[in-house]
């Protein structure tokens, strides 16, 4: 900032801002965490509803059951897009496929910083904490405030609708902006050939792996982008090790 | 309302103990996490800007378009939370499905959860002690995807920097590659569900596809960042017309 700060070198620079994101994040999200479970567990503790440890466990194996592969399957899955620093923020904010990757999508877009790059990576840290922000004074004005008051307001077809046709409307959208943004033909094809294969060969054929479908899909698709890439013909011997 | 003993196992009147002020204290304890999480990332990013090639100009247009992107899907959330407030209480709402999770994921675990307890959602089954135990096992599984991407995070970002010295072009396909999965993923699985469904998707990429190419075609920046809001309300619209008028088979 000022003339006097110490002269340091772009990689020292990265290695702070490395260190002071991962160090803050981890520690913002530790504190969320501590909060968000120390809520319902005053309610069974302390609210004398009777509850023993034997229902508490057998509710938590059935939801386990059920989302336990996403827990480790989507951190890795968005890992790549988001970067180490934006990892904490978005699995702290929640609503990471509706919301916040399309805001750094756009972000990157307005800027045209690339995925994958330095400059992608503040360009979609930057548009994480815009958006979190936005959505922090949204829900604390709208739902905490006022939400008791919209109840009685919001005809309930809208909220049905809202409800269920919500994450189509966003998608279709996103996926437009994405394919436009990347102008990466060749994968756009492998990706949404994967996908079909997944959707309407896989699942059907084996209906348990449904809640993997996104995570085979990404993968499947990472690998086979990365087989079927257009290689320069001096590179396609270093391949071969 | 707030009593000494305020819990009554058998009563269905939730709202009684999730709206204790505990929860509520713990709640906004969340928000200004994240708050505190965003106020330290910009501060490091202002820093770190000239060193990652980015002019703080371009960060303040990050944040701005980051911004107006999220109006439309929050207000989205607003809607939805709203209408789950009658079955959660507002404290849980707002961190279960406003933060962390999803309405999706989040109705979902509270419904298997209510089940375990041979109760459901919302009707006369559903009790105070059901309520305590659906929220404490939907609370656990989102503190799961915490911990998950505390433990995995730092692995990854040891790969990571691995991968990116050893093999940059790998580096720049797999995260276009992810993203384009993902979605066509998400997308997909969108359009097996009902013809509104279809509908709905086609329309939003409909109005990004005009907004991008008007943008494209007479240069106007701001069409880019409304882009996402505009479809999302236009596709709603839809949605809302053939829902309500029955003209297609809906959810």
């Amino acid at each position: 900032m000022s003339s006097t700060t110490v002269i340091s070198t772009p990689s020292a620079v990265l290695a702070t801002f490395d260190r002071t994101t991962s160090r803050w994040g981890r520690l913002t999200m530790i504190a969320a965490l501590v909060m968000s479970l120390a809520a319902p567990l005053y309610l069974v503790l302390f609210a004398d509803l009777g509850i023993t440890q034997t229902q508490v466990w057998i509710a938590f194996l059935a939801v386990a059951a059920v989302f336990s592969v996403l827990w480790v399957v989507e951190p890795i899955t968005y890992y790549p897009i988001l970067g180490p620093a934006a990892m904490y923020q978005a699995f702290m904010i929640g609503n990471i496929a509706n919301k916040l990757l399309p805001s750094a999508l756009v972000a990157q877009a307005a800027i045209g910083a690339k995925a994958g790059t330095k400059r992608g990576e503040f360009s979609a840290l930057m548009a994480i904490c815009g958006a979190a922000m936005v959505h922090v004074f949204f829900m604390l004005v709208f739902v905490g405030l006022l939400g008791s008051w919209l109840v009685n307001i919001v005809p309930a077809d809208v909220t049905d609708v809202a409800r269920l046709y919500i994450f189509p409307s966003i998608i279709g959208g996103v996926i437009v902006q994405l394919v436009v943004s990347l102008k990466q033909p060749r994968v756009t094809l492998i990706a949404i050939g994967t996908a079909g294969f997944v959707f309407f060969v896989l699942v059907p054929a084996i209906p348990t792996i449904a809640n993997l479908a996104t995570g085979i899909t990404v993968v499947t698709t990472a690998v086979l982008a990365w087989f079927l890439r257009s290689k320069p013909r001096s590179d396609s011997t270093k391949e071969i090790s | 309302m707030i009593t000494s003993l305020p819990g009554d196992p058998g009563s269905t009147d939730i709202l009684a103990i999730a709206n204790l002020p505990i929860l509520w204290l713990l709640a906004v304890g969340v928000f200004a996490a994240i708050i505190l999480q965003t106020v330290v990332y910009v501060r490091a990013a202002r820093i770190a800007a000239p060193a990652a090639g980015i002019s703080s100009a371009e960060l303040k247009t990050s944040f701005r378009a980051g911004a107006v992107a999220a109006i439309g899907p929050s207000l989205a959330v607003v809607l939805v939370s709203v209408a789950l407030l009658s079955l959660f209480g507002t404290p849980a709402v707002l961190v279960r499905v406003g933060l962390v999770g999803s309405a999706a994921t989040e109705t979902a675990s509270a419904s298997i959860a209510a089940t375990t307890m041979g109760a459901a959602l919302g009707d006369a089954s559903y009790t105070q002690s059901v309520f305590a135990v659906a929220f404490m096992a939907m609370s656990l599984s989102g503190a799961m995807w915490m911990i998950a991407t505390l433990v995995l995070t730092p692995l990854l970002r040891r790969g990571d920097s691995r991968l990116r010295s050893v093999n940059p072009a790998l580096m720049a396909i797999i995260p276009a590659a992810a993203l384009l999965g993902a979605f066509a993923s998400l997308g997909i699985g969108e359009l097996r569900k009902t013809p509104v469904h279809i509908l709905t998707v086609l329309t939003s990429a409909a109005v990004m596809g005009m907004c991008l190419f008007l943008a494209h075609r007479f240069n106007v920046a701001w069409l880019r960042e409304w882009g996402l809001g505009f479809s999302i309300v236009i596709g709603l619209f839809v949605a809302y017309t053939l829902h309500t008028t029955g003209l297609m088979p809906g959810a």
